[in-house]
C-alpha cells in the first residue's frame, strides 16, 4: 500500500498565497488559457488511465470497468462540455429590453469568485476533485483540492500528476489528515466545496462562516426506492443491485433502502437472488467485479450493522473486515427503526423494509432528512408522481439508480441535510462565479428621464415614477379586478399618446416613457 | 411609537405553524403563488400613504425617496416575478444527447421549505418584501424579521401583512437581538440576510449549524473613480444623489471618491454647487433630505467627522437630538482616515495620482459592493473593470442597478453572496430537482455492459458513452513540452485511425 505524503503546514500556506497571488495576476481572464487548462484535466487522465485504474484498485479494490463508467466517463463529459460552451457561459449577458433602462446598457457577466478550495471524499476521488476542478478552472479561479487521505495511492498520484499538467501557481492539492485539512480550513477561500458527511459538512460550514466564504455541500444521505408491485421486477432488482453494489455501496446516491408491500417481498427477493447469480456467478468474493470498503474500520462499522439487524440476511452477509471485504448482501423484513434504517450504510448492503402501500412508503421517507435522491420503481406515471411529489430530495429518478449524475447537463445537487448548491455542468460552474452587473449611463439621460430624482424634490414627480415602475399585477378576486381593468384602459392610452409624440420627437425622449402596460 | 415584540415563546410557534403550511402542499400550486405576489403588491399600493408616513416618521425621509426606491422596485419585482413564474417553474430538459436522451433527464425547481428573511432599517420594504416575492414564486412559507429601528413601519408590516396573505404560510416577527437570537435557533431551510459582516457572520454560524443555505448581502466601501475628462458637472450630480439620498444610508451608496489630485478643486466645485442647487435653503429645512435612523448612529457619524484629518468643504454639522447629519464633503482624505466607514450622507474625496494608484487602492481594502467609474473613455473603463472586483461596476451612474429589471443584486467576498431580484432571487429560494425515467428495454439495447460480471465487451461499450477530449493544448509555455511532441503524434495518429475505423473504440 502506497504511503501518502502529506503536505507540510508551511506548505499549505505557501499554496494558498501562491494561489491567491497568481489568481491576482489576472492571468486567469484569458478564456483561451481556461480553455487550455480544462482540456489539460482531460489529458492528465487520459493519458495516465492505466495508472489511475491501478491506483483505484489499490485504494477500493475497484474494477477498471466501474472506474471507467462511474469516474472516467463523467469527467470527460465534464471537461467536454465546459470546453464547449465556456464562450456561452462566460459571455456578458443583457437583460430583456426595457423602455426605460435600454439607454444604459445593463448588463451581467459572470466573473470568478477568486481562490477556491475543494474537498473530496474517498468514494469518486477523481471525479468529486476534477469535476468541481473543471467548473472552477472554467470560471476563472485558482483552486485548492484536498483528496482524501483514506485513498492514499490515488490522491498521491494526483499530488504527483497535477502540476505536470496544470499551471502550477493556481492550482494545487493539498494531501493530509485532521490536521491538514484544520489548517485548510482557516484559511480565507472565495468559495469552498465540501462532499462528504453532515458532521464534517457542519465543521466546514462555521469554518466558512468567519469568513463569510460561501459554500457548497454535497453531503448525501439515505436514499429510498420504492417499487410497485405492478413493476417489471426483473428490472427493478438488476438496476437496485447494481446501484447498490457498485463501488461495493460507496457512492452517495446508493439507494439505501427499498420500500415494497409486504406481499410482494417475496416476489422482489426472488428477482433479487437471480440478478445477484448473474452478477457474481462464482460468488462475490471471487468475482474481480465487486469493489472493497475503503478501510477496515469502515467494513467493521459496516459488519457491525448486519450484526445488530432485526431483519433477515437473504443474500450476502458474509464479511472480512481485514480484507475490507463485505459481501453484497440483501436484508428482508428490516422494521423501520432498525439499525440499517438508522445512519447511512454506504456499504453493499440493501435493506428491504415491507409496507402496506404507497401511503405508508411515503410516511416513512417523509419521517426521515431529504435525501440525495428519491428512487421510484413504476411504469405508472400516477404512481411516479405521487411519490415525487409528496417527498422532497436532490434528484427523483424513475426506473433507474445513481445514474443521474451522469447525465450530461443535470445538476447533482442535495437538499435540507443532504446539502446544497451544485455539481456538474453550467450549475457547477455558476457556483465558482460571481454575477456581476454593469451599466453605463449618457448624461442626456437626465434631461429627457431620469432628472425627477435629483432634489429638491417637486409635487409633480408622482409621473414620473408612475411611468418607471409599470403596472400592477391584477389584484386577485373579480370585483377589483374590474377595476384595475378600468384604470389600466386610462393607462394604456395614455402611454400610446407618450410613446407616438416620442416618436415624432425622435432624438432620446423615449426613454421617459412607459411601455404600453398589459391589461 | 414603541414596537410590539412578538413573545420568545411564540416564535417556535410560528415556524411550526409556517412548516405546517408549507407541507400541506397549498403553495404547489401556481396560481396561489401569484395571487400571493399580486397581494404582497396591492398591500403596498393600498396602503402608500400610510407607508410614506411610516419611513418618514423612521427615517425623516421624503415621500419621493420612498416610492422611487421602495415601492418602484416591489411593484416592479412582483410584475416580474407574476408575469414570468410559469416561465421559471417550468420544468427544463438539458440538450438533446444521443446517449441519454431516452432517459428523459429533467430538471424543475421546487420550493426550499420555510424560509427566513432578515432585513437592516435602510430599505426595509424593499429588502423585506422583494426576497418575500421571490420565496412565494419558489412556492416557500416565509417569516420576515423587519428591523427593531423603524419601529413605525414595523408595526404596520405586521399589522398588514395578515390582512393581504395567506395567514399560516407567512408570518412576520418583531424584535431585537433576543428575538433574532431564538429565530436564528431554528431550523429554517434558507436564510436571507441584509446587514452588515459582523452581524452576516452570527448569521452564516447559526446557518452552519442546520446545514442551512444562506444569501448575504452586507454591503461595503463603494469607491467612484473620477475621469477629469469627464462631464463633471454630471458627474458630480449622480455622485452626490447617490451619497445624499436617504441620508447615504444605502448599502449600494458611493463612500468616497477618487480623483487626481490636480481636479479636486473642480470636483468640489461642483459638489458645492450641487448642495446649493438640491438644498436651496439649506440641508435641515429641506423637505427632500432624510435623517439618520438613529440617535446613536448620527453621534458615531459625528465622531468621524471631528476625527478625519481631512478638509470638511462643506457641512459638517449634525444635530443629534434631530438624527440630523448634513450632506458633507470632506477633501484630502487619506486611506487610514477614520471616515473611510461612513453609511451617512458624508462623501470622502481620496486624491490619487493617476487612474494606476486608485485601482491600486481600491484593491487593497475589502472587495464592495459596486464600483462606480465616471468616465467616457471606454479604454479607462475597461481598465477599471478588468483590473478590480465588486458586486456591480456602474458607469456613470449610482445605485440604479438596484431597480433595473432583470439585473441580479449581489456582493462578492465580504460584501456577501447570493443574490437578490429577478430570476437570480427566485433561484436562491428553489433547489432544481433532476429527474430520469428509464424505460426497462434501454438495458437491452445500451447500458447492459454496466452490470457485473464486467467483460471485455462491457468495457468497450463504456468508452463508447465518452465524449472526445478537446485538443490537447499545443501550447509551448507548457513545463511539459518536451515529451508532448511524442504523445501528440500519437494523439493524431489515434485520432484519424478512430476517424477512419469509425465504430471502434479505444481500448
Amino acid at each position: 500500500m502506497t504511503t501518502l505524503t502529506y503536505t507540510s503546514i508551511e506548505d499549505i500556506e505557501k499554496f494558498h498565497e501562491t494561489a491567491r497571488r497568481a489568481f491576482d495576476s489576472g492571468k486567469t481572464q484569458s478564456i483561451e488559457f481556461r480553455k487550455d487548462q480544462i482540456a489539460q484535466i482531460g489529458w492528465l487522465l487520459r493519458d495516465n488511465e492505466d495508472r489511475w485504474r491501478e491506483a483505484l484498485r489499490a485504494d477500493l479494490g475497484r474494477h477498471p470497468q466501474e472506474n471507467d463508467l462511474l469516474e472516467f466517463v463523467s469527467i470527460y463529459t465534464e471537461v467536454n462540455m465546459a470546453y464547449k460552451e465556456i464562450e456561452k457561459w462566460t459571455k456578458a449577458h443583457s437583460i430583456g429590453f426595457s423602455v426605460n433602462w435600454f439607454p444604459m446598457h445593463p448588463k451581467y457577466k459572470a466573473e470568478p469568485k477568486g481562490v477556491a478550495l475543494i474537498i473530496a471524499p474517498f468514494n469518486f476521488p477523481l471525479f468529486l476533485l476534477l469535476g468541481p476542478l473543471t467548473s472552477a478552472i472554467a470560471a476563472g479561479n485558482a483552486a485548492v483540492l484536498k483528496p482524501s487521505e483514506q485513498t492514499p495511492a490515488t490522491s498521491q498520484l494526483l499530488a504527483e500528476l497535477l502540476p505536470k499538467y496544470l499551471d502550477n501557481e493556481l492550482y494545487h492539492v493539498v494531501n493530509g489528515g485532521v490536521p491538514e485539512t484544520t489548517k485548510v480550513l482557516e484559511l480565507k477561500w472565495d468559495h469552498s466545496m465540501y462532499t462528504g458527511n453532515g458532521r464534517v459538512g457542519r465543521i466546514v460550514a462555521a469554518a466558512a462562516a468567519k469568513h463569510l466564504t460561501p459554500l457548497t455541500l454535497e453531503l448525501g444521505g439515505k436514499n429510498p426506492a420504492v417499487v410497485d408491485p405492478k413493476v417489471d421486477v426483473k428490472m427493478a432488482a438488476r438496476r437496485l443491485l447494481w446501484g447498490r453494489f457498485s463501488n461495493a455501496g460507496q457512492i452517495c446516491l446508493c439507494p439505501e433502502y427499498v420500500l415494497v408491500p409486504a406481499e410482494f417481498q417475496d416476489t422482489l427477493v426472488e428477482a433479487f437472488t437471480e440478478a445477484y447469480q448473474r452478477f457474481y456467478p462464482e460468488g462475490p468474493e471471487k468475482s474481480d467485479s465487486f469493489s472493497r470498503i475503503v478501510t477496515t474500520a469502515h467494513a467493521a462499522r459496516i459488519k457491525r450493522m448486519l450484526d445488530g439487524t432485526k431483519g433477515k440476511i437473504v443474500l450476502g452477509g458474509q464479511a472480512d473486515v481485514d480484507n475490507r471485504y463485505v459481501a453484497p448482501t440483501v436484508v428482508r423484513d428490516v422494521p423501520v427503526d432498525d439499525v440499517l434504517m438508522g445512519e447511512e450504510i454506504f456499504g453493499p448492503v440493501l435493506p428491504i423494509v415491507p409496507v402496506k402501500d404507497v401511503d405508508e412508503a411515503i410516511a416513512v421517507i417523509r419521517a426521515k432528512d431529504h435525501p440525495l435522491a428519491v428512487y421510484v420503481f413504476s411504469t405508472d406515471k400516477k404512481f411516479q408522481d405521487k411519490v415525487f411529489k409528496s417527498t422532497k430530495s436532490g434528484a427523483a429518478v424513475a426506473n433507474e439508480t445513481v445514474i443521474s449524475a451522469g447525465v450530461p447537463g443535470l445538476p447533482v445537487g442535495g437538499v435540507g441535510p443532504s446539502g446544497y448548491g451544485y455539481y456538474s455542468g453550467k450549475q457547477c460552474f455558476e457556483q465558482f462565479s460571481h454575477y456581476r452587473v454593469s451599466l453605463d449611463n449618457p448624461g442626456w439621460v437626465d434631461t429627457v428621464a431620469f432628472g425627477f430624482r435629483f432634489p429638491p424634490y417637486k409635487p409633480d414627480y408622482k409621473k414620473h415614477i408612475g411611468s418607471l415602475t409599470g403596472a400592477l399585477p391584477p389584484r386577485p378576486g373579480q370585483k377589483s379586478a374590474m377595476k384595475v381593468v378600468k384604470r389600466w384602459g386610462l393607462w394604456v392610452v395614455f402611454a400610446l399618446v407618450g410613446a407616438s409624440s416620442a416618436l415624432l420627437m425622435k432624438s432620446g425622449r423615449f426613454a421617459q416613457l412607459k411601455a404600453p402596460a398589459q391589461a | 411609537m414603541s414596537l410590539t415584540y412578538t413573545p420568545l415563546d411564540e416564535i417556535p410557534n410560528i415556524h411550526a405553524t409556517a412548516r405546517r403550511a408549507f407541507l400541506s402542499g397549498k403553495t404547489k400550486s401556481i396560481v396561489f403563488r401569484k395571487r400571493q405576489i399580486a397581494q404582497v403588491a396591492w398591500m403596498v399600493k393600498d396602503n402608500e400613504q400610510r407607508f410614506m408616513e411610516a419611513m418618514k416618521a423612521d427615517l425623516g425621509r421624503p415621500y419621493q425617496e420612498t416610492e422611487f426606491f421602495d415601492f418602484g422596485i416591489v411593484y416592479g419585482e412582483s410584475r416580474m416575478a407574476y408575469d414570468n413564474i410559469e416561465k421559471w417553474t417550468k420544468e427544463q430538459a438539458p440538450d438533446f444527447n444521443p446517449n441519454w436522451f431516452l432517459m428523459k433527464p429533467r430538471l424543475k425547481p421546487e420550493p426550499k421549505g420555510v424560509v427566513l428573511v432578515i432585513a437592516p432599517f435602510n430599505y426595509p420594504l424593499f429588502l423585506l418584501l422583494v426576497p418575500l416575492i421571490s420565496a412565494i414564486a419558489g412556492g416557500n412559507a416565509a417569516v420576515l424579521k423587519p428591523p427593531e429601528n423603524t419601529p413605525v413601519f414595523s408595526a404596520l408590516l405586521a399589522e398588514l401583512l395578515p390582512e393581504y396573505l395567506d395567514k399560516e404560510l407567512f408570518h412576520v416577527v418583531n424584535g431585537a437581538v433576543a428575538e433574532t437570537t431564538k429565530l436564528l435557533e431554528l431550523p429554517w431551510d434558507h436564510i436571507m440576510y441584509t446587514g452588515n459582516g459582523r452581524v452576516g457572520r452570527i448569521v452564516a454560524e447559526a446557518a452552519a449549524k442546520h446545514l442551512t443555505p444562506l444569501t448575504l448581502e452586507l454591503g461595503g466601501k463603494n469607491p467612484v473613480i473620477v475621469d477629469p475628462k469627464v462631464d463633471l458637472e454630471m458627474a458630480a450630480r449622480r455622485i452626490f444623489w447617490g451619497r445624499t439620498s436617504n441620508a447615504g444610508q444605502i448599502c449600494l451608496a458611493p463612500e468616497y471618491v477618487l480623483v487626481p489630485e490636480e481636479s479636486q478643486a473642480a470636483l468640489v466645485s461642483a459638489f458645492r454647487n450641487f448642495y446649493h442647487s438640491f438644498f436651496p435653503e439649506g440641508a435641515k429645512k429641506s423637505d427632500s433630505f432624510g435623517r439618520i435612523v438613529t440617535e446613536a448612529h448620527a453621534a458615531r457619524i459625528k465622531n468621524l467627522i471631528e476625527q478625519t484629518r481631512g478638509t470638511i468643504e462643506f457641512g459638517g454639522d449634525v444635530d443629534i437630538a434631530e438624527k440630523y447629519v448634513s450632506p458633507t464633503v470632506v477633501s484630502n482624505v487619506r486611506a487610514d482616515d477614520p471616515l473611510m466607514e461612513i453609511f451617512g450622507p458624508v462623501l470622502a474625496i481620496v486624491p490619487v495620482k493617476d487612474i494606476d494608484e486608485a485601482i491600486a487602492f481600491i484593491n487593497s481594502r475589502d472587495v464592495p459592493l459596486a464600483i462606480y467609474v465616471f468616465s467616457f473613455d471606454k479604454a479607462l473603463q475597461k481598465k477599471v473593470v478588468d483590473n478590480t472586483q465588486s458586486g456591480a461596476i456602474m458607469m456613470n451612474e449610482t445605485l440604479v442597478t438596484a431597480g433595473a429589471p432583470g439585473l441580479p443584486v449581489g456582493g462578492k467576498g465580504p460584501g456577501g453572496y447570493g443574490y437578490y431580484t429577478s430570476k437570480y432571487g427566485f433561484d436562491q429560494f428553489v433547489h432544481m430537482r433532476v429527474s430520469v425515467n428509464n424505460p426497462a428495454w434501454v438495458d437491452k439495447l445500451a447500458l447492459w455492459f454496466r452490470f457485473p460480471p464486467y467483460t471485455v465487451a462491457g468495457g468497450k461499450k463504456i468508452r463508447s458513452l465518452e465524449t472526445p477530449l478537446p485538443p490537447r493544448p499545443t501550447d509551448s509555455e507548457s513545463s511539459i513540452s518536451n515529451t508532448w511532441v511524442v504523445l501528440l503524434a500519437t494523439a493524431v495518429a489515434a485520432a484519424s485511425s478512430v476517424a477512419v475505423l469509425r465504430a471502434m473504440e479505444r481500448v
